[in-house]
């Protein structure tokens, strides 16, 4: 396995992700660099080893490539005029930081459910006074990416 | 992680979940960590980075408790 077309195929999928705001199929992935869906494949694997992106392992779709996510999320963040959605609370802030730009996001208040929106402005978070709880410490972070 | 509009709000959802309290962070100091976390992930340069590292941006928003150590 080329080490250059590793972080070649995670680049792609991150901009994949930043254009169309979901991940690229395996499929797509072997057309853009002419290579089967096996070798595709295995690059993916390979980057999921590397903690570079999360797979579904049965599927083979990326589930997670942090700050984005693959499925839908109580995150959306608005932003360059596309809707993405964010893994968790962390991440929402993660998309305009990744992005380098201004976002609206909307979320909801886990337990309350309530639903809350903030914005990023000119490199500033607005809502001060919102918390963010980290349920696991860093060294157990990789235990269980969703519960994380 | 999971967003809180106050500490009471914790407390019930670790109750309810019969699950320990993590650390709670403001949003203003997640937005500082996520600019220095994320600053360059969308660069084909971005290859990861090393616990060395980690530490370093967790260390310039002020997360030095036990909870952020890394194991190198």
């Amino acid at each position: 396995m080329k080490e250059n077309l590793v972080w070649q195929v995670r680049h792609f999928v991150y901009q994949n992700f930043a254009k169309t705001t979901h991940p690229p199929s395996l499929e797509e992935t072997a057309q853009h660099f002419s290579i089967s869906s096996e070798e595709a494949a295995e690059f993916y694997k390979e980057l999921h080893n590397r903690h570079a992106f999360f797979l579904d392992l049965e599927m083979l779709t990326i589930r997670m490539a942090n700050p984005f996510s693959g499925i839908s999320t109580d995150f959306k963040v608005h932003a360059n005029e596309k809707t993405y959605f964010a893994n968790c609370a962390w991440d929402m802030l993660g998309i305009p930081a990744a992005l380098h730009c201004d976002a609206t996001i909307e979320a909801k208040f886990t337990e309350s459910n309530e639903p809350v929106q903030l914005e990023i402005r000119d490199g500033q978070v607005t809502k001060n006074d919102l918390l963010v709880h980290f349920p696991l410490p860093f060294s157990r972070w990789y235990d269980d990416l969703v519960f994380t | 992680m999971l967003l809180f509009q106050s500490e009471e709000w914790v407390e019930k959802w670790c109750k309810r979940n019969n699950l320990e309290r993590g650390e709670m962070l403001t949003i203003h100091q997640v937005w500082e960590l996520s600019k220095l976390w994320y600053h360059n992930r969308m660069s084909v340069e971005y290859h990861g980075r090393s616990a060395d590292q980690v530490a370093e941006i967790f260390s310039k928003v002020g997360l030095k408790s036990k909870f952020w150590y890394i194991q190198g």
